[in-house]
């Protein structure tokens, strides 16, 4: 017989703590207690998130959590946003909506990241789904303004809608007219991507006028700098707004009319959008510059005098994205004027050309580590580094949890001496000790994957391209990084070695991929024999892997970790290595 | 390159680095720059006290036999994603498909040179134009006006759609394309057309120009860099691969 334990206590009292649990990695923990206490977390789990939509099937995760109502999947390798994975890949999301339209009927959330989303999906999430409410597609494709329409429509208490950075075949810009008169529920809507000239700004303005709960809002290309005004004024509650063109002939009661209804929005903290300024407009922002906690200039193609008037005026300024038009003095007022900084991100004005079109070097940055007490996240494009710079930022801010530095020429040394920059990188996670994710370049060796495996302690993510000597690089991350959980890599001398002497480190990691490195056929082939919790993958658009030798290398590999064994959904020019997939594909 | 099927039990423990020679692989490149690949590396003392070589190679051999695989050390692990891995099952530590020796390749004709070749010509696929997809910049961000504006006063320019196919290859080859002299718009999908003369076709037919009209118009497009072109001037391929829009006009005289 068994005995109850004093302190158990109902399942009801139970599921009521569980419910204040939110993280998924507390969740998972509660559900690894015992079995009664997993059985009930199961039933009450109402957020899933699942990093890669192929390492489990849609099937599992309804059978074991039966009342989910918010999911977020993510597709496609991140290095698909630079098109390194061939269209066709994969990630298609239709038969999670087709599974979910069945199993969860309550469904409210559904947020994805590098799908193919097509119209169908579009349409069979907007039937199915009667209290659907948040449609996230960060980075998705294959869908038209059609779907759109679908989800406009039907959805009647749709809380948002954001298609940022999504790819959209814009058939017409009515769509946003689908929206019923009736639909007053909208809080955050992003259409920024939309490409057409073509947007109903009637049906637009009608529609923000009678949301009152609406908090952001970004704007696509196609609404000029005069209609914006009217935009804000019907919705001066908004915390988050995304411009459209910025740029028009100056007028001076265009000009006041902006700047009175940007002054109106008393809760605007985050700006964006901001293709084709005109300089002369940007001071009818000024009103809101103090406030404003985030800017996202990244598309402004204005010089530096200009950024940085507009940046001194924004004391509270945590998040900037802006243009290497910034340059090292504009970077320098950034470092005297905001203190709070905590993300920063210059991109590229002109990634292709050869030689540097503005004055933005390794000083910048170094102002910025030194200025910013509070930065803790860098994107940085530029042209040249030195170890001395990348030293001094390590040693300026161990606080930096995230560090990508891209170095436009592949293979750059330290300008001042011509060495490799190990020692530099080496610095970063030396002294950064909660570094969680790091992107590498410039002339690199064996070395600096030492410092890595060495210290990177909590890296989870590490990108790496034109780098390294041998296998022994590879080898020092995957049996030094502990908490890795991705890895990518471009154009590395990394081969067999490396991979299959940490086979099973890769089945506590996400994924791994790797292109034009030098993994051979051979050793994919016995990877994916011997290892039947991964899925490994070969891409190769130019000729079957086994119409080669053995040891010639693959194309690009794609390693992932996966319960629901090998998908059938691939194209032509992926092949499995499960032995018995591979025979019938 | 012997592969050694390593079990489960009992793991024999991975040699400490030091004991790994590097001579043993190939050069897959040559650096002059840096010199050897000598085994000696100084490890730089980059902070204070504990950079002692002595204390990194412990720390990596007692690290690198927990690092991988799954067991105890997975439970402390942050993993975000719902936990359809059982961490209670019993994976080796080190479990590894490939006992790692320091025993130099015994073949002659290292396959590292062939290697080599195959990845760098891979490097240039994108016909010569560069590297496919570096700088890591997304498609969004490659069609930035690089064209600094003069003073940045006056900027009375249309917003100029930019649909072309030149970046992110999707399903959609759809491209704008505008008649002088009519306001709206039209559609076209390029990758049903192989020539000018298709293309051409096809759009007289769409807005409507009759035979003998045809002479009386130009095609012309602009590309990434905002410049308007005519397109007979140029390649069909190189007009496919950097057209933004098109647009009809009359030719005059």
């Amino acid at each position: 017989m068994q005995k109850k334990m004093a302190y158990s206590f109902p399942d009801e009292v139970l599921e009521q703590v569980f419910s204040f649990i939110q993280s998924d990695k507390d969740r998972n923990a509660v559900s690894l207690v015992c079995k009664s206490w997993d059985e009930i977390e199961r039933w009450c789990r109402r957020k899933v998130f699942i990093g890669n939509c192929y390492a489990v099937s849609p099937r599992m995760v309804i059978r074991r959590f039966p009342e989910v109502r918010s999911i977020k999947l993510k597709g496609k390798p991140h290095f698909a946003d630079f098109n390194l994975v061939p269209d066709g890949w994969g990630g298609y999301v239709l038969p999670w909506i087709a599974e979910m339209a069945g199993a969860y009927p309550w469904l409210e959330e559904i947020r994805l990241k590098r799908m193919v989303v097509t119209d169908e999906s579009l349409e069979l999430i907007a039937k199915s789904f009667k209290n659907f409410k948040v449609l996230v597609l960060f980075s998705c494709e294959g869908f038209s303004t059609d779907g759109l329409a679908a989800i406009a429509a039907s959805c009647k208490n749709l809380r948002e809608l954001d298609l940022r950075e999504s790819e959209v075949d814009d058939l017409s810009g009515h769509w946003l007219a689908h929206f019923p008169e009736t639909c007053t529920s909208l809080v955050s809507l992003n259409i920024s991507c939309l490409r057409s000239d073509e947007v109903s700004f009637s049906a637009l303005e009608r529609l923000v006028g009678r949301c009152p709960n609406l908090r952001s809002l970004r704007l696509n290309r196609a609404v000029t700098l005069d209609k914006i005004a009217n935009i804000l004024r019907r919705a001066p509650q908004l915390v988050d707004f995304g411009t459209g063109y910025y740029a028009a002939e100056l007028q001076p009661d265009v000009f006041s009319n902006l700047a009175g209804a940007f002054s109106s929005c008393k809760e605007l903290k985050s700006l964006s959008g901001f293709w084709d300024v005109v300089p002369a407009y940007l001071p009818a922002l000024y009103s809101i510059c103090p406030r404003l906690t985030s800017l996202n200039l990244s598309y402004a193609t204005i010089q530096s005098p200009d950024l940085i008037k507009l940046v001194s005026h924004c004391p509270r300024l945590q998040r900037l994205l802006v243009l290497d038009y910034v340059e090292d003095s504009g970077l320098e007022e950034l470092a005297s004027s905001c203190k709070d900084l905590q993300e920063l991100r210059v991109f590229p004005s002109d990634p292709f050309g050869a030689e540097p079109n503005v004055s933005l070097t390794e000083q910048g940055l170094v102002a910025v580590s030194l200025g910013c007490p509070k930065l803790r996240s860098v994107l940085y494009f530029c042209r040249r580094m030195s170890n001395a710079a990348l030293v001094t930022i390590a040693q300026n801010r161990p606080n930096l949890t995230r560090f990508r530095l891209c170095i436009i020429e592949p293979k750059t040394p330290d300008y001042l001496t011509l060495e490799p920059l190990d020692v530099g990188f080496g610095a970063i996670v030396e002294h950064c000790k909660d570094l969680r994710r790091l992107s590498l370049s410039g002339l690199l060796t064996d070395h600096v994957f030492e410092y890595i495996g060495t210290y990177g302690k909590k890296l989870e993510m590490l990108s790496v391209a034109f780098a390294g000597d041998s296998d022994l690089g590879l080898h020092h991350v995957l049996s030094g990084c502990e908490s890795l959980r991705k890895l990518e890599i471009r154009d590395c001398p990394f081969g067999d070695k490396a991979l299959l002497a940490n086979a099973a480190k890769l089945e506590t990691m996400r994924s791994l991929w790797m292109s034009s490195c030098a993994v051979s056929f051979g050793a994919c082939k016995l990877l994916g024999q011997k290892m039947p919790k991964l899925n490994v993958e070969v891409i190769d658009e130019t000729e079957p892997p086994d119409s080669r030798p053995e040891s010639c290398p693959v194309d690009k590999l794609y390693i992932y970790r996966s319960v629901a064994g090998p998908r059938f959904d691939m194209p032509p020019f992926v092949w499995t290595m499960d032995e018995a997939v591979r025979i019938l594909h | 390159m012997e592969l050694q099927l390593g079990l489960a039990l009992p793991p024999p423990p991975l040699i400490p680095i030091e004991t790994f020679d590097l001579n043993s692989y190939g050069n897959y490149e040559t650096r002059e720059a840096l010199g050897t690949n000598a085994l000696s590396w100084p490890l730089l003392k980059l902070g204070p006290a504990d950079n002692d070589i002595n204390n990194i190679h412990h720390h990596n051999s007692s690290s690198s036999s927990s690092s991988s695989g799954g067991g105890a050390g997975c439970k402390k692990r942050s993993f975000d994603e719902a936990p359809f891995f059982d961490e209670k099952r019993n994976v080796p530590k080190t479990l590894h498909l490939l006992l790692w020796t320091n025993q130099p390749n015994d073949e002659d004709d290292d396959p590292s040179n062939v290697l080599h070749e195959n990845s760098s010509s891979a490097i240039f696929k994108n016909d010569g134009e560069g590297l496919v997809g570096w700088p890591p910049v997304k498609t969004w961000r490659k069609k930035v006006h690089h064209q600094i504006p003069n003073g940045g006063t006056e900027n009375n320019r249309l917003p100029a759609v930019e649909n072309g196919i030149g970046g992110r290859a999707s399903k959609s080859t759809y491209v704008k394309v505008k008649m002088e002299g009519v306001p709206i718009a039209r559609k076209i999908d390029l990758s049903v057309h192989h020539s000018f003369e298709g293309l051409t076709n096809t759009l007289m037919r769409m807005f409507g120009i009759s035979d003998g009209n045809r002479k009386s118009f130009k095609l012309t497009y602009q590309d990434r860099e905002g410049d308007w072109l005519l397109a007979e001037d140029v390649p069909w391929r190189t007009f496919i691969r950097s057209l933004k829009c098109l647009k009809l006009i009359r030719s005059r005289g």
